[in-house]
């Protein structure tokens, strides 16, 4: 399929976009494909996964309701997982880019690159959305953070329909003045304070900007990612000492929600942990968070 | 592998792993420090120089040391998988219903509380039939019983009601409550914790009571030494059970306790924990109790968990104190569930003043203590027996149900210590310990009238499994030890021996599989080793021992009769019939006597038995005067402990 039409590539980005937003996205736009092409790693940039590839947009959705922010922590690890509807919304996107335009667009595949093995992803969707201004990266193992949506999770697509590129946002919105306060009280934000694995820590200089973020992602990830729990438990059952010791590791309780986990493919405790973003300001304050105060807006417009 | 090719394929040693590994890490993203904001702003010449810190790809990685891409993904994969931990999400839920995470209050799964073998031993020892323990969950006879659980509910109910009482000086359920929870948390700073054995050598004062709910409340195991018990008792009963620490008495009347713990020098018996004066100098190495109970750590607010009701929490020892223990271990299922039940039937409430005249160290005084615990109830202590000290505490004290044993209540008739003192407080009083003579019962009949007398039959095996209750006509009180209490049940087998089973029995005695084999018939019924019957209305009377059988050459007869005859020949004070072994008859009986009239002989006495109807074949044939019986803490003879001179 080539490109037939000429298109009105202001025209276009407006459709595109605007097309997004009526999907659900919260904020959308396009990603500067030459910063992504020198930043991301080779094997990771866009012309690898779509070599004709001309524009990267962007997308973000919504990340928890209001009322996720007030259940436990447990609770929370079964719905903190990565927000399919934002795909949807990309998948659709490439189809109207398709439709619209005649011009090849994939929806970027959100998932581990399968020739680089766990924790690589084929395309960093973190960056997509930072270099298109609808995020930016935060003390908090730089989730993407947006000024007026907070939280938001992210999905893209590629096009080889040329479209204008946007700006990163000008302002960094964390860390928020209440962070910086405590952290010259105590030496911490509360991202860094309350993370169940301290993996976060960092510096916020005198002006109040970030100074540096240290992310433990291992730990991170094993917060969550049990997946990886599965051979390390197998392991450990061939090595126990006696039968009990491996009834013990195969069958305790915890294990037998992990193989109910994997058996049933739910998505329980395979997010993060998101108590970084539960005490984070941005992420559950920011004007349009909230959802039920997104609603009320759209309602009095 | 790695892309379906081996390590062979793709030269990866381990050696190389060794070598590369942490650097390969820190290098991939697993590591991520970022410094300012060189994404967003585009800021392409940091991007770059910062590419190390920000986490790089493996190939990335590759390059920078010198590797192929392919080995440092291995490599970075095996580092991965060789520091993931399985239980790390277990922090989250720690958290609970919306609470933070503090690091500060979070200990590791790795660094939490172990039971420690002899703790799981111990708990291995508490097996029941399953489909037992299931009918009397069902019943409701086992429950969520705990003694910190009832303690809790009187501070709540009444906090400032008396709880325990010695000469005049009350304690409330608050203030001792308050003083548990300081020693529990001063015990488990000496390293004590759940499922530790922790022995008892105390008179009855209240901090018998206070160490004891203190053990409880650490989900520690009590067991008890009588305080006649001295270094020997102490090295075989200590080291049985595998005593972790000790509480007694720096100087108990002369005797050095605590030091003679120490002495001991146990593998096993980490703290020796002294009740005295000026401990620290009297006994260097002994723990002052008093240091413990005042100090600030208390169990509540350590948040140390609370014990549950399967939890073993009392090792008591039957007999074997030097040789061969016997030791009956306890949950609050089956001896908290036997107080609850048993509160109702002797008819207790919080407005009781009760009183034991055996010492704690016994269960029987355990058991008073438990109904009192469950009532609500004050308990009046009176730290050593003796009759006239017994007889001025329910006089003051103004006890309004008594627990002790037939020999008190012998001892108190005949100093007339009842018309000496008003006991008229007194609305119950339980008997237990040794066979109740008939008549004594009545004559404290006589001389309290509006006290019950009641019977009660128990070992430490079974506690409370028959007694009389309130209502019962003196008749049966005198002549019988009642009727099953409820969760329990009673049969006498061919060979008379009462035989009991329940929800209050015992699961086996710890570490004695001999024992054990010979306690308990195939269906599950524990052999009381007692001779009983039972009347038309199904009260049942102990009528001796089945040990104390003599077989003379096939003619086999129970003692007792002749004993309760002997006990009241005016030239004895006390007798004790034991079979003697013989090469043709197999066995003659041999009494011991304790003696009044010194001039007393084996003649005489056995013209007074004929004259009483005993037949010839069951008269003694050899009499052996003794100053003093061997003693049970009840006052029960130990006929094993009379030996022929
Ligand atoms: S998701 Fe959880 S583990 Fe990861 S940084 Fe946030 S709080 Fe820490
Ligand atoms: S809590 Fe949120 S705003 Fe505050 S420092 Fe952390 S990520 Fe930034």
């Amino acid at each position: 399929m080539a490109s037939t039409k000429s298109a009105d590539t202001e025209g276009a980005k407006q459709a595109i976009l605007d097309y997004c937003l009526r999907k659900g996205a919260l904020a959308a736009g396009v990603a500067d494909l030459e910063a992504l092409e020198r930043i991301a790693p080779p094997g990771h940039r866009p012309s690898d996964l779509m070599p004709k590839v001309k524009s990267v947009i962007s997308l973000g959705v919504g990340g928890q309701t209001q009322g996720a922010w007030s259940v436990p922590a447990k609770a929370m690890g079964y719905f903190g997982s990565t927000e399919t509807r934002a795909y949807t919304i990309a998948y659709g996107a490439a189809f109207f880019i398709e439709g619209m335009y005649q011009t090849p667009a994939i929806y970027c595949p959100p998932d581990m690159d399968n020739e680089k093995g766990p924790r690589v992803p084929l395309q960093s969707l973190k960056l997509h959305a930072e270099i298109a201004g609808i995020g930016a990266r935060s003390l908090a193992g730089d989730i993407l953070l947006h000024p007026e949506f907070g939280y938001m999770y992210y999905a893209s697509i590629f096009t080889e329909l040329a479209l204008e590129p946007d700006q990163p946002m000008a302002e960094n919105p964390c860390p928020a003045p209440s962070c910086v306060s405590m952290y010259r009280q105590i030496g911490r934000t509360p991202c860094q304070k309350f993370c169940p694995v301290q993996c976060l820590s960092g510096h916020i200089d005198a002006d109040g900007k970030q100074a540096e973020m240290h992310y433990d992602m291992a730990a991170c990830a094993e917060m969550s990612q049990q997946y990886e729990a599965v051979p390390a438990l197998l392991a450990e059952a061939m090595a126990a000492e006696d039968a009990q010791g491996r009834d013990d590791i195969l069958f305790d309780p915890d294990n037998k929600m992990l193989w109910y986990k994997m058996s049933v493919g739910s998505g329980g405790l395979l997010a993060q942990c998101f108590e970084c973003m539960r005490v984070c300001p941005i992420a559950t304050k920011s004007p349009l968070a909230d959802p039920i105060r997104r609603s009320k807006a759209k309602a009095a417009t | 592998m790695a892309r379906g090719l081996s390590r062979q394929q793709i030269g990866v040693t381990v050696a190389m792993i060794d070598s590369y590994g942490d650097l390969v890490f820190e290098m991939s993203h697993n590591k991520q420090t970022r410094r300012g904001d060189p994404i967003r702003e585009l800021d392409f010449a940091a991007i770059e120089a910062r590419r190390g810190e920000l986490g790089m790809s493996d190939g990335q990685i590759a390059q920078r040391i010198g590797l192929s891409e392919i080995q440092v993904m291995y490599i970075r994969t095996t580092m991965e998988r060789r520091r993931f931990r399985t239980n790390h999400f277990q922090r989250l839920l720690e958290l609970g219903g919306g609470k933070r995470f503090r690091h500060e209050r979070f200990t590791a799964h790795e660094d939490r509380f172990q039971y420690h073998d002899d703790a799981i031993a111990l708990r291995e020892a508490m097996t029941f039939n399953p489909e037992r323990a299931r009918y009397y969950a069902e019943q409701g006879w086992w429950a969520d019983d705990t003694l910190s659980g009832w303690l809790a509910r009187n501070v709540a109910e009444r906090p400032a009601a008396p709880a325990v009482i010695l000469d005049g000086v009350v304690m409330d359920y608050a203030s001792l409550a308050a003083r548990v929870d300081r020693l529990a948390g001063g015990l488990h700073g000496l390293g004590l914790g759940p499922g530790d054995v922790i022995a008892v050598q105390l008179p009855n004062v209240p901090d018998y009571l206070v160490g004891y709910l203190a053990i409880a409340r650490l989900g520690a195991v009590m067991t008890t030494l009588y305080m006649p018990h001295r270094g020997r008792e102490f090295a075989t009963l200590l080291g049985h059970s595998r005593a972790r620490a000790m509480i007694c008495l720096s100087d108990a009347g002369g005797f050095p306790a605590a030091q003679t713990a120490l002495d001991l020098d146990l593998e096993k018996l980490q703290s020796v924990i002294a009740i005295g004066t000026d401990v620290a100098k009297a006994v260097p190495g002994a723990v002052p109790f008093e240091d413990l109970a005042a100090g600030t750590a208390s169990a509540d607010a350590l948040g140390l968990p609370l014990p549950v009701a399967a939890d073993p929490f009392l090792l008591l020892y039957t007999s074997g104190t030097t040789a061969s223990p016997k030791a009956v271990p306890h949950n609050s299922h089956t001896m908290l569930g036997n107080a609850r039940l048993g509160a109702a039937e002797h008819q207790l409430s919080a407005d009781d003043v009760i009183l034991s005249a055996p010492p704690f160290g016994h269960l029987f005084a355990l058991y008073s203590f438990h109904l009192a615990l469950y009532s609500g109830a004050a308990n009046l202590l009176l730290p050593a027996f003796t009759p006239p000290d017994l007889a001025a505490t329910i006089e003051a004290g103004g006890a309004t149900a008594l627990f002790a044993a037939p020999a008190h209540m012998a001892a108190c008739l005949g100093m007339g210590l009842f018309d000496k003192h008003d006991c008229s407080s007194l609305g119950l009083m339980v008997l237990s310990g040794s066979a109740v003579p008939d008549e004594m019962a009545r004559a404290v009949d006589r001389k309290l009238p509006d006290c019950a007398i009641n019977q009660l039959w128990g070992m430490t095996e079974t506690q409370g499994a028959l007694y009389c209750r309130p209502g019962d006509s003196i008749e049966t009180a005198a002549t019988s030890a009642g009727q099953p209490a409820p969760g329990v049940e009673a049969r006498i087998n061919d060979d008379g021996e009462l035989q009991v089973r329940g929800s209050m029995l015992f699961p086996g005695y710890f570490d004695n599989p001999g024992a054990n084999a010979a306690a308990f018939t195939k269906d599950g019924w524990f052999r009381s080793g007692d001779l009983a019957s039972q009347d038309r209305q199904g009260n049942i009377a102990i009528t001796g021992r089945i040990k104390d059988i003599i077989n003379r050459g096939g003619v086999k007869y129970n003692p007792r009769e002749i004993e309760d005859l002997l006990d009241k020949h005016p030239g004895i004070a006390q007798s004790a019939i034991v079979p003697m072994p013989d090469n043709v008859l197999g066995e003659r009986a041999c009494c011991f006597a304790v003696a009044i009239d010194p001039d007393i002989d084996l003649d005489g006495l056995c013209q007074y038995l004929l004259g009483h109807g005993i037949a010839k074949t069951k008269l003694p044939e050899r009499l052996v005067l003794v100053a003093e019986m061997p003693l049970t803490p009840t006052r029960k003879i130990i006929k094993g402990r009379l030996f022929l001179p």
